[in-house]
């Protein structure tokens, strides 16, 4: 049976699994009985990658198919550090895993800002999960943070750029319509403090998010990536997920209680 | 001439159930879809139908129990009219037979409207609607059917024309008790359909939406079948059972203040008496005619179709008001324009509830809105505004009721408050004047759960995208129009209520006199004999004012009852939930594989725990509903039994608007927020929301349409236990 390698952001793991992508999507949020469930968002990796951190080489005899013959779904490879170290090239198509195991296959692209917007809310999801409010475009956002050279940066960085609707050019007046977060008056002060300050370009939300991210206040994409490269993943359209993804865009609009 | 135009009754009640055949017939020849789409079809329908089954089981234990104590009280003890166990029976039959055939209906008709759907929005919405009309001709047409049958009958052993009239006095009285039948079959399938349809709702929605972030209608979920049979037996059956009761209760009411304002005037008193019949036979005709104008065109807004429903049941109304001032003219009735305005009246009385109804439970409106805006201060603030708005929401209909009820009386009376006979006769006339079209009205509430099954079929299916779009949007215009009809089956309940309140008195009268009292003898020592006692000689006689401490009491214990009733099925609710509750869990526990879709969860086990909850739920409730009525007048006496029916009447209808409305509110407000509103799905408003729909959907759903029939029944009881109350009364 083939071993596939998956890189987890949530919470942050490599682990070798058996199963394909779906199904491995599928038991991640749910297990094989319904005992607990949690949304799950992973990397497919390159079976083959070089890390003198992550030890890779005994894979094939960690993880082996169950006594009674089924494919083994997870052995888990490293829970520390693991994002920094797989090298980008290894990183292949996304799958975003609704709590109820619906899951999503994203497969990525370049990245072309052409938005307008002058501010951003950013959601980073790996290695640290703040919510942070930016006047930077992605690709300036994802630079910033992982310039080593700065005191507060990280080496490589996953996050989601989320809805910010009329509050995204006019923080103080726009109306919120469907835009759920949390402690919103906070928010809406830092968006304007950015606005205010444009040599502060970014400003922490939240410090660190404790909950799913609500996959439908999604902007354009999941982005990763280091000082040098950036691998975008775009979302499906709304026409696209209500009707070729309709299961998977269904799930991830239902209310749960851990939201 | 009179008795010649009479067989119109008849003949329209078999177009009607021709109809209902014809469009039964025409909606079977729709196929039901996918293999996937009718083995769906098919848990749903054998659910209801095992629902049905045991319902009609407790029920008929209920019957039968109920049938022996009238035999006896009529046969042993002469205090009752020998054919009261016979109507009882007959009403209980007809009114569970209508249920019937409309919950088989819906349920062969939505997976052939999910497969229309794919095809076109005009072909579904025709479906689903023509399939609703079944169980509107059906109820009006047995109604009508059984009314003819009895006055038929009845006329053969107490012939028309005799005995100055009292004949038919006895003849309208002895078929207005099998109106107690058809009310206690009505409030079985309420209160046990509401019961079963949301604690499947609320059971499957707890452990599916909540705990295992499963969505609405996926077929992971245990509950999910059972949700889509509770929707048939609560709304469908239930609904139907109710307006079965409330249309044959407001003409059989109406024919009984008929006959009792022109006693000694034969052939005016069998023109009031058939004149309601009359009217509601041609009601027939007209919502017949309104349904075929039911249909839109591809792509249609939601305001298309909302219009075009609105073409139907306004055309039919126009033209029932058109057509029955010829009726009244054939007949050759007094006053014929005041009866005629009366009818107006009823109309307006209708269509205001509905209006108002519409007005205080749709988002597009400023309440609902508001109630969505509270949200976003957490769950106690929309549960306040809801309850709120709920009781401001009582108002207009209030209101509404309140000048439908002067204003048809001073119609009927030739503006004469001291004419009681003719103004009540009016207030009855009023209720079957707005219950005429029922046979279009009761269409639009029956569509409801046919569209809301389609969808889920639909779901369940895996159909297109296109296809779901045209569900919802049938479905979501059967919300609106569920909630209006709702309206409509409390307003004409109160109408009713009130004209069989006066027709108690009637019924006093012929308990009298079975056991001898032929004469009133007053405390000032004057007497008047019983046969010709008006309605205001009764109140003096048994002291029927607010200084009378019994009336007061019965006030206060039928007021009691309507909040009591409420609390016990919100209670049910509840804890039938919570069983549905533990068996989903247990099966997400025990059946490897649901979450994956590897294995088929036991939809079946969830169906029969709602079943037996119900059933074993709605016993208590229904069976204070029967005994308090007959209690409080074995020992208060006729002043109580009065004073216990105005209490139920004035209380129950009330808090009946203010949990329908309330309910339906909280539910629309969620949806508002769904649409991108305040955050949309997902935000603290969201989940706000979730909490007020949770809270409404018993209001909504159990114990508001419950209401309707618990004001009625008590007023059955007390019609057709007359006799014992004026036989036995301690005190």
């Amino acid at each position: 049976m083939e071993i596939n390698l998956y890189l987890s952001i949530t919470p942050e793991a490599l682990i070798a699994s058996m199963l394909s992508p779906v199904e491995f999507g599928r038991y991640f949020a749910v297990g094989t009985k319904k005992r607990t469930r949690g949304q799950a968002m992973f990397f497919k990796l390159k079976r083959k990658f070089h890390s003198d951190y992550l030890k890779l080489d005994d894979i094939n005899e960690r993880c082996v198919p169950n006594e009674d013959g089924s494919p083994k779904r997870s052995k888990y490879i490293a829970i520390y550090r693991v994002l920094e170290h797989v090298p980008m090239e290894a990183i292949e198509n996304l799958y975003i895993v609704t709590d109820d195991g619906r899951v999503l296959e994203l497969q990525k692209e370049e990245y072309v800002d052409t938005e307008n917007d002058a501010l951003h809310l950013y959601q980073q999801l790996g290695p640290v999960k703040p919510l942070v409010a930016s006047s930077l475009n992605p690709t300036d956002f994802c630079k910033y943070l992982t310039d080593t050279t700065k005191p507060v940066s990280v080496p490589k960085l996953a996050f989601v750029e989320l809805i910010l609707n009329g509050l995204a050019n006019d923080p103080e007046n726009a109306t919120l319509d469907n835009i759920p977060y949390q402690n919103i008056d906070h928010m809406r002060g830092c968006l304007i403090n950015l606005q205010k300050k444009p040599s502060k370009p970014n400003k922490t939300v939240v410090r660190s998010t404790q909950k799913d991210i609500l996959y439908r206040t999604c902007k354009n994409g999941f982005f990763i990536g280091d000082n040098e490269t950036m691998y975008y993943y775009p979302m499906p359209s709304k026409d696209k997920l209500e009707g070729e993804y309709y299961a998977w865009w269904k799930s991830a609009l239902t209310q749960g209680f851990n939201y | 001439m009179i008795e010649n135009i009479f067989w119109t009754v008849p003949v329209a009640s078999i177009i009607a159930l021709a109809f209902a055949g014809f469009f039964f017939k025409q909606m079977m020849k729709n196929s039901e879809g996918t293999d996937r789409m009718i083995t769906i079809a098919e848990h749903v329908r054998k659910g209801a139908m095992a629902y049905l089954k045991q319902q009609y089981k407790v029920v008929g234990v209920f019957f039968a129990i109920m049938t022996v104590l009238f035999s006896v009280m009529a046969y042993g003890f002469n205090l009752q009219n020998p054919w009261v166990p016979f109507a009882f029976l007959t009403g209980g039959f007809f009114s569970g037979l209508a249920g019937f055939f409309g919950m088989k209906t819906a349920t062969y008709a939505s997976a052939r409207t999910a497969n229309a759907a794919r095809e076109s929005l005009n072909g579904a919405l025709k479906i689903a609607f023509r399939s609703g009309a079944v169980m509107g001709l059906v109820v009006v047409g047995l109604g009508l059917l059984d009314i003819s049958i009895w006055f038929v009958a009845l006329n053969y052993f107490y012939p028309i024309g005799i005995d100055d009239g009292h004949n038919l006095v006895i003849i309208t009285t002895t078929m207005l008790t099998f109106g107690m039948g058809a009310s206690a079959q009505a409030l079985f399938a309420r209160v046990g359909g509401g019961i079963f349809t949301k604690a499947a709702d609320v059971g499957g929605d707890l452990v599916g939406k909540v705990e295992a972030g499963i969505p609405e209608d996926d077929p992971r979920n245990p509950a999910t079948i059972a949700d889509n049979v509770g929707d048939n037996v609560g709304d469908v059956a239930g609904m139907g059972a109710d307006l079965y009761e409330s249309y044959c209760g407001s003409i059989l009411a109406t024919s009984a203040l008929g006959a009792a304002a022109y006693i000694g005037q034969t052939e005016m008193q069998l023109k009031a008496v058939i004149a309601p019949m009359l009217i509601a036979a041609v009601g027939i005709i007209l919502s017949i005619l309104g349904i075929y104008l039911v249909k839109t065109k591809e792509g249609a807004t939601q305001k298309d179709l909302l219009e075009s429903l609105g073409r139907g049941i306004n055309i039919s109304s126009i033209l029932v008001i058109i057509f029955s001032l010829g009726i009244l003219y054939i007949v050759g009735i007094d006053n014929m324009f005041g009866i005629w305005g009366a009818i107006i009246v009823g109309l307006v009385t209708g269509t205001v509830i509905g209006k108002a109804t519409e007005y205080y439970t749709s988002a597009t409106y400023r309440p609902t809105q508001m109630i969505a805006k509270s949200t976003e201060f957490g769950s106690a603030t929309v549960i306040i505004s809801g309850l709120g708005t709920g009781m401001i929401s009582t108002t207009i209909p209030v209101l509404a009721v309140v000048f439908g009820i002067v204003l048809s009386f001073l119609f009927a009376s030739g503006f004469d408050f001291t004419n009681m006979g003719l103004g009540l006769y009016g207030v009855g006339i009023a209720a079957v004047g707005m219950l005429s079209t029922l046979g279009i009205t009761l269409a639009t509430d029956a569509y409801g759960p046919i569209a809301d099954n389609a969808g889920g079929n639909a779901e369940m299916s895996g159909l297109g995208e296109e296809v779901r779009k045209r569900t919802d949007a049938l479905d979501s215009l059967g919300n609106t129009t569920a909630a209006t009809g709702k309206g409509f089956a409390i307003g004409s309940a109160a109408l009713t209520a009130l004209a069989l309140l006066a027709s108690y008195i009637e019924e006093l009268k012929i308990g009298l006199l079975r056991i001898g009292e032929n004469v009133l003898e007053f405390s000032n020592g004057t007497t008047v004999d019983t046969a010709t006692a008006t309605l205001a000689d009764f109140m003096n006689y048994y002291q029927v004012n607010l200084m009378n401490p019994k009336v007061l009491v019965g006030m206060l214990v039928g007021s009691m009852m309507s909040f009591l009733f409420c609390g016990l099925t919100m209670n049910a609710v509840g804890r039938a939930a919570s069983k549905m509750v533990e068996e989903v869990r247990r099966q997400f526990r025990e059946i490897p594989g649901i979450m994956e879709s590897k294995a088929e969860p036991d939809y079946a086990r969830c169906v029969e725990i709602s079943t037996k909850g119900a059933q074993m739920e709605m016993l208590l409730p229904a069976s204070l509903a029967i005994l308090v009525p007959i209690i409080v007048g074995l020992v208060m006496g006729v002043p109580a039994v009065i004073g216990l029916m105005v209490g139920a009447l004035v209380a129950g209808f009330v808090l009946a608007v203010f949990m329908a409305n309330s309910g339906g509110a909280w539910d629309n407000a969620k949806k508002y927020i769904e649409e991108g509103n305040l955050g949309g799905k997902g935000s603290s408003a969201h989940r706000a929301a979730i909490i007020g729909d949770t809270v409404g959907d018993p209001f909504k759903d159990t114990s508001g349409p419950s209401l309707n029939i618990l004001i009625k029944l008590m007023s059955m009881v007390a019609i057709v236990m007359s006799g014992l109350t004026v036989a036995f009364s301690l005190f």
